[in-house]
C-alpha cells in the first residue's frame, strides 16, 4: 500500500470531516451573528443572557460539552444523533467565539455613518442591516477564518460519537496495517488540503466583496 | 402678515449631565432662506442642529417644523428626519457603498422607489452637483470636496424641506472651501432652504448676509459680519468676529 492508496482510503472519511466542519461553521456563523446583532440592538433584558451564553460556551471544553450532549442528554430521555451533537457542542462554542469577533468588528464601523443613517430616517434595524452588517462582515474576515480553522481542527472529536471522519478512518487503518507514521502523515496532508480549499474560498469572497479604501474606523 | 417660519425654535435648552449646552435658544428659519450659525467651539452649534431632527433630545423648549411641534412624544421622528437633509462635518458617506449607492439608499429604503427609479433620481442629483461621472466610485476613491458633493446629493435626493450643514468646510482646504461656498450659494439661488453652522467666517460672509452668533448656549447676536465686528455693543462679539476678520 503506497501513500496515494492511503490517501484514497482516508478520503472516505474526508466527506464526514467536511460535513462536520461546514455544519458546525454554519451554526457558529448563524449563532455568532444573532448574538452580535441582539447585543448591538441593546434590547432590554437580553444583554445578561447573551453575556452568560458567550461566557459559558467560551469557557467549556469542546469534548466535555460534546459528551454532555451525546452521552448525557439520553439520560433525560433526549437521544441526539452524532452530527447534531457536534453542532450543539462545537457549533455553539464556535458561535460564542464568533459573536466576540463580530462584536469587535461592529465596534469598528464608523459611528458617524450610523448617525448619518439614523439622521436620514432609517430605523435602527435598517441601519444594522444596511450599514453595520455589510461593513462588519468585511472587517471580521480574519477572525472568521481563524474560527473556521479551529472548527476544522476540532472536527476529529466527531469520531468519539461514531462519525467515521478522517481520524477515525486513520485509526482503523493503522490498527490493520501498523503503518501509523505514513497514515497520520496522510491525515495531516488531508487536513492541510481542506484548510487550503477553505482559505482559497474565503480569500475569493474577500476579494469579491473588497471595497477600495475601506478600513476599520 | 408674516408667513410661519419653516423652523421655529423657542427657548431651547439641552443639558448634558447637568451642564447646559443650549440655554434657551430662539431662532427662525423661513422657507427658501439661509441661516448661518457661528460661535466658538463648544457653544452648542452642532447640538442645536441635532436637536432639530432629534438626534439629540432637547431638555426643554419647543421646535416647530412646518408649523408642527416636533419635540413632543407622539412625533414620527423618522418622518421628521426625512424632511431634514443632514450633511455631516466628515461627510459620513457609507464606505461600503458606491457614490450612486449612497444616494439611492434612502430613495429605495425610505421612499420605496425601485432601483431604476432611484438611480435615475440619484443621477439627476449627482449630475446637478457635477458628480455623475464618479457614480461607480467608492468614498475611499474620491477627494474631500467630492465627498462633500456626494453628501449634499444624498441629502438633496430625498427632497428635504431644509438641508442642514454641520461645519461643511472644516475638513477641506481653502480652494475646496470656496467651491463649497459657491455650491451653497447656488443651492440658495435654487430656493433650497439651508441652515449651516460653521467656524469659517469666509464661508459665512460669502453665503449669507446675516449670521447668528451663538455663545454659551444662547443667541447673542444676529447681524451682518461687518456690523458684528465693528459696531456690536458686546465686546466679546466684536472680538470674535474682529479676530477672525483680521486673519
Amino acid at each position: 500500500m503506497n501513500f496515494l492508496e492511503i490517501l484514497v482510503l482516508l478520503a472516505r472519511g474526508a466527506g464526514y470531516t467536511v460535513l462536520v466542519t461546514l455544519a458546525c461553521s454554519a451554526t457558529g456563523l448563524a449563532v455568532g451573528l444573532a448574538v452580535a446583532m441582539l447585543r448591538r440592538l441593546r434590547l432590554p433584558g437580553v444583554l445578561p443572557l447573551l453575556d452568560v451564553f458567550t461566557y459559558v460556551f467560551r469557557g467549556i471544553p469542546v469534548l466535555v460539552l460534546l459528551f454532555m450532549v451525546y452521552f448525557g442528554l439520553p439520560g433525560i430521555g433526549l437521544k441526539v444523533p452524532p452530527l447534531i451533537a457536534m453542532v450543539l457542542s462545537l457549533g455553539l462554542i464556535a458561535g460564542a467565539y464568533l459573536a466576540e469577533v463580530f462584536r469587535g468588528a461592529l465596534d469598528s464601523v464608523d459611528a458617524t455613518e450610523i448617525l448619518a443613517a439614523e439622521a436620514m430616517g432609517l430605523s435602527r434595524l435598517q441601519v444594522l442591516r444596511l450599514i453595520e452588517l455589510p461593513q462588519m462582515l468585511r472587517f471580521a474576515v480574519p477572525g472568521m477564518v481563524n474560527e473556521f480553522t479551529t472548527v476544522l481542527k476540532y472536527s476529529p472529536f466527531a469520531y468519539t460519537v461514531g462519525l467515521p471522519e478522517i481520524t477515525k478512518q486513520a485509526m482503523t487503518l493503522t490498527a490493520t496495517t501498523q503503518r501509523g507514521i505514513e497514515i497520520y502523515l496522510a491525515v495531516g496532508v488531508m487536513y492541510f488540503a481542506i484548510f487550503r480549499i477553505l482559505l482559497v474560498g474565503v480569500r475569493w469572497l474577500e476579494r469579491h466583496y473588497r471595497v477600495p479604501g475601506m478600513v476599520p474606523a | 402678515m408674516t408667513a410661519t417660519p419653516l423652523i421655529q425654535v423657542r427657548d431651547l435648552v439641552k443639558e448634558f449631565d447637568g451642564q447646559r449646552v443650549l440655554a434657551g435658544v430662539n431662532l427662525d428659519l423661513a422657507e427658501g432662506d439661509i441661516k448661518v450659525v457661528m460661535g466658538p467651539s463648544g457653544c452648542g452649534k452642532s447640538t442645536l442642529l441635532r436637536c432639530l431632527n432629534r438626534l439629540v433630545e432637547p431638555t426643554s423648549g419647543t421646535i416647530h417644523f412646518r408649523g408642527q411641534e416636533v419635540t413632543g412624544p407622539g412625533v414620527d421622528v423618522r418622518a421628521l428626519r426625512q424632511g431634514i437633509g443632514f450633511v455631516f462635518q466628515q461627510f459620513a458617506l457609507y464606505r461600503h457603498l458606491t457614490v450612486l449607492g449612497n444616494v439611492t439608499l434612502g430613495l429605495r429604503k425610505l421612499r420605496g422607489l425601485r432601483r431604476a427609479e432611484a438611480e435615475q433620481k440619484a443621477l439627476h442629483e449627482l449630475d446637478r452637483l457635477g458628480m455623475a461621472e464618479h457614480r461607480d466610485k467608492y468614498p475611499g476613491q474620491i477627494s474631500g470636496g467630492q465627498k462633500q458633493r456626494v453628501a449634499l446629493a444624498r441629502a438633496l435626493a430625498m427632497d428635504p424641506a431644509v438641508v442642514v450643514l454641520d461645519e461643511p468646510t472644516s475638513a477641506l482646504d481653502p480652494v475646496l472651501s470656496r467651491e463649497v461656498a459657491q455650491l451653497i450659494r447656488r443651492l440658495h439661488d435654487e430656493k433650497v432652504t439651508l441652515m449651516c453652522v460653521t467656524h469659517d467666517l469666509q464661508l459665512a460672509r460669502s453665503i449669507a448676509d446675516q449670521v447668528v452668533f451663538l455663545d454659551r448656549g444662547v443667541v447673542r447676536a444676529e447681524d451682518s459680519v461687518a456690523r458684528l465686528s465693528a459696531d456690536h455693543p458686546d465686546p466679546q462679539v466684536r472680538a470674535f468676529f474682529g479676530r477672525e476678520t483680521g486673519t
